[in-house]
């Protein structure tokens, strides 16, 4: 639905009123204007009219002051022209039993609307009329205003997403709109999608051309607070008058400054943007090349480049943002569920994406001072249409790291080949099968003993994680080494295993490990 | 095939100190190498504050020899190091007294090429540049790097249009504008002036800002620093208006034969008229 005002009365629609039609009028001037908007309807007979006026103005008049004076007949059509008046009509009678040559010449010459009238009525019914008109078409744009408002604060209000303003400002507006930061990045969208498509398909070079006019449809509202400006909402395309138009845009840009300072700093529009965009990625739900558009429009470049999907656990989309600007890195950051952030770089196709991986990843750790942090990453793809795939594998690969003993050492990128049979158990952790023979080798600790389970499981799984270093374990563990040769004993009685033996022990470790997988 | 220059630029905020200044600059073009840049450009006067928002005498002690001081021979070994042409916008000191405000272009084998001195010196509130520098009297020289003709137009020099033309008929491919300026007052400029000059001389522009606000004054350093083609195009993304960042771009100089095929305006330019121009 698009809302939309009665538009601006033009002369032309005055014409063509009832009461009008009675009078019996013809255009003897300036046909080529009467798309004109009237503004206003005055009666005057002052030959020095024009000062009153300020534009817009329908001026009625008899002409009885300026019979028999043709260069103040001149100068009358003259003066109107120049206080911008929007047309004049002229009651035939007493005065001017027929069109006045002098005036129809004038005013075809500075192209005013001249129309008079063969069978005059009083002008009162006139501009009864047409006031009446032009009032209710203002009382309705502050009507539409203020149910705009209303609506819009209403949601702001009840906490709604920014999504949720945007789909209810496209409702009213019609037609496809965009809000962007001050580089022109789309940071959300609203309308129907085909429509939306269109305009991010080219939108590099379409935002920085349209607009400069506002009569091609194309209406912006600057957002800005506090002195500073930070972006723009663009209708793009309103079918309805421009006056409409930029009441909506207004109304909408209100809005969302609104609701951007009330809304705190949590996740800013560019985060929510880029999780939007990757959390669509991932799911598979929308097509990757359907996103092409809204990644490009999103700052992504992606003509002839290597995308490397990352995915990094226990850390803010922050200081990955940091890091990415610091070294220069093209790359959308944002948190794709608790604790895991996904990071889609993009790369000239003759850059070295392994290096430059490892390159982001070891400046992390430095930058961030978080020194375990641990970068999962796919293998590079070369087309858009592979990134949802690569997401999925870093995703994995980051889960798959997460079970990981805590307090060993990885290295700073990870990638599916260096988590080994960790990997294959988290594809395979919902297998019956799979969960049954955790179940059966690890029955002795997972029996409901509090003291099993928090004790010996951790020293477990510490254990079999440092290839069954014995020294390292008791270390990790800051427990004594026949504090440890204790509890192994235990483990060992518990599960009626002997963990000297390579095929036990290799055994238990799977099953801890579609354990762990499960848990995870 | 054409050719592509892998251009960059780096902001930054004051550190507090000259020696981590100078690092935190080793470490960015060490990033810039690695993803295979060819050319980089740091900021104004990159290794100190912005002290020209006070007028004291001590920040003399920023000046140094170009290019017989410790900082361009440090650079350039860096630059032969990363194989990677490098513009030091700093302080010169010709001789006690006699100071600039210089860029000193550095080859990628670690040659020093020569100097740009700025010749406009500003002196307005929180820019108090005639304190510190003489207006520069080198010319306008463009460097013949190992990837490209360099030109470097400083800060406020670039609100003089005839710098920007001289550089462009001395076949300058790309002019940096290494800068230090103030949110108040000069952000609605930032990116008006640089692509127009870039349209009128037909070349790409690399134009670097700070940020922050530094304990001297109270200028916030809005970086935003871009590269903008022949066309007024920015070149991918602008950068942060607050945060650290390294820019790399790829300028593809088949843009500019393009637009100058288009648009001959060094052959349509009139210098027969400019007389009164140049009157002193």
């Amino acid at each position: 639905m698009s809302t939309a005002l009665e538009p601006a009365l033009s002369v032309r629609q005055v014409l063509t009123l009832d009461r009008v039609l009675a009078g019996e009028p013809e255009v003897v001037a300036g046909a080529g204007q009467l798309d004109r908007p009237v503004r206003w309807v005055h009666v005057a007979e002052a030959p020095d009219v024009g000062v009153m006026l300020t534009g817009g103005e329908m001026v009625l008049t008899t002409g009885v002051l300026l019979a028999g004076d043709e260069e103040a007949q001149a100068e009358y059509i003259r003066s109107l022209h120049r206080a911008e008046a929007a047309a004049v009509v002229l009651g035939l009678g007493r005065a001017f039993p027929t069109p006045p040559d002098v005036m129809r010449r004038a005013a075809d010459r500075c192209g005013l609307p001249m129309v008079v009238l063969h069978r005059p009525f009083p002008f009162a019914e006139l501009t009864e009329e047409v006031q009446s008109r032009l009032v209710r078409r203002k009382f309705a744009a502050v009507s539409l205003s203020e149910s705009v408002r209303t609506a819009l604060t209403g949601l702001i209000t009840a906490g709604a997403p920014l999504q949720r303003l945007l789909d209810e400002i496209a409702h009213h507006a019609g037609c496809p709109l965009v809000v962007t930061n001050l580089a022109h990045r789309v940071l959300a969208t609203a309308g129907e999608r085909p429509a939306v498509d269109d305009v991010l398909r080219d939108w590099e070079r379409i935002s920085r051309q349209a607009g400069g006019t506002e009569g091609d449809g194309w209406i912006r509202a600057e957002l800005g607070g506090r002195g500073e400006r930070w972006g723009r909402i663009v209708l793009c395309g309103y079918r309805g008058d421009t006056a409409t138009g930029r009441l909506l845009a207004d109304r909408a840009a209100e809005a969302l400054v609104l609701h951007r300072m009330l809304g705190g700093t949590a996740h800013s529009w560019e985060e929510q943007s880029a999780q939007s965009l990757l959390t669509d990625l991932v799911s598979g739900v929308v097509p990757a090349r359907q996103l092409l558009p809204r990644a490009r429009a999103a700052g992504l470049p992606v003509n002839r480049r290597t995308f490397v999907p990352l995915v990094v656990r226990d850390i803010d989309p922050a200081p990955l943002d940091r890091v990415l600007r610091m070294l220069g890195l093209s790359g959308l950051v944002a948190e794709l569920a608790e604790g895991a952030t996904a990071v889609l770089l993009s790369l000239a196709r003759d850059q070295d994406a392994q290096a430059l991986t490892a390159h982001f990843a070891t400046r992390l750790r430095s930058e961030s001072g978080a020194r375990r942090t641990v970068v999962a990453a796919a293998e590079p793809r070369i087309t858009f249409e592979e990134v949802p795939a690569g997401l999925r594998e870093a995703q994995h690969v980051a889960d798959a790291v997460a079970q990981s003993a805590t307090g060993l050492d990885l290295p700073a990128v990870v990638r599916l080949r260096d988590v080994h049979l960790r990997g294959l158990i988290r594809l395979l952790r919902d297998d019956p099968h799979v969960q049954a023979f955790a179940e059966r080798e690890l029955d002795g600790l997972l029996c409901g003993d509090r003291h099993a389970e928090q004790d010996l499981l951790p020293v477990l799984r510490t254990y079999l994680a440092t290839g069954r270093n014995k020294s390292h374990t008791a270390q990790l563990h800051h427990v004594s080494r026949p504090a440890l040769y204790r509890r192994l004993e235990a483990i060992e009685a518990r599960l009626g295993v002997d963990l000297d033996d390579f095929e036990q022990a290799a055994s238990v470790h799977i099953a801890l490990l579609a354990h762990d997988a499960q848990q995870g | 095939m054409s050719r592509v220059i892998r251009a960059a630029i780096f902001q930054t905020a004051w550190t507090g100190d000259k020696e981590s200044m100078i690092q935190v600059h080793e470490q960015a073009a060490r990033d810039a190498a690695a993803q295979g840049a060819q050319v980089m450009c740091f900021q104004e006067l990159f290794y100190g504050p912005y002290f020209c928002q006070v007028q004291d005498k001590a920040f003399y002690e920023y000046a140094e020899a170009v290019p017989d001081g410790p900082i361009v021979r440090r650079f350039q070994a860096l630059a032969r190091e990363l194989n990677l042409v490098l513009v030091l916008p700093m302080y010169e000191e010709e001789q006690p007294g006699v100071l600039y405000n210089t860029a000193a272009v550095i080859d990628a084998d670690g040659t020093y090429l020569g100097k740009y001195r700025k010749h406009h010196i500003p002196q307005v509130p929180g820019f108090w540049e005639k304190f510190y520098f003489r207006p520069g009297n080198a010319g306008w020289p463009v460097f013949d790097t190992a990837v490209g003709k360099i030109g470097v137009y400083i800060c406020y020099d670039r609100h003089f249009p005839e710098g920007w033309r001289a550089l462009g008929l001395g076949g300058a491919e790309i002019v940096f504008n290494p800068s230090a300026t103030s949110r108040g007052l000069s952000r609605y400029l930032w990116q008006l002036e640089q692509p127009a000059s870039a349209v009128a001389n037909e070349y790409f522009i690399g134009a670097i800002n700070r940020v922050g606000v530094e304990d001297l004054g109270d200028n916030d350093f809005y970086g935003t620093s871009y590269f903008v083609d022949p066309e007024a195009q920015f070149v991918g993304e602008v950068a942060s208006d607050k945060e650290t960042e390294l820019v790399v771009r790829d300028l593809d100089m088949a843009k500019l034969r393009e637009v100058r095929d288009r648009w001959q305006f060094f052959r349509d330019r009139r210098p027969d008229a400019y007389g009164p121009l140049t009157a002193p």
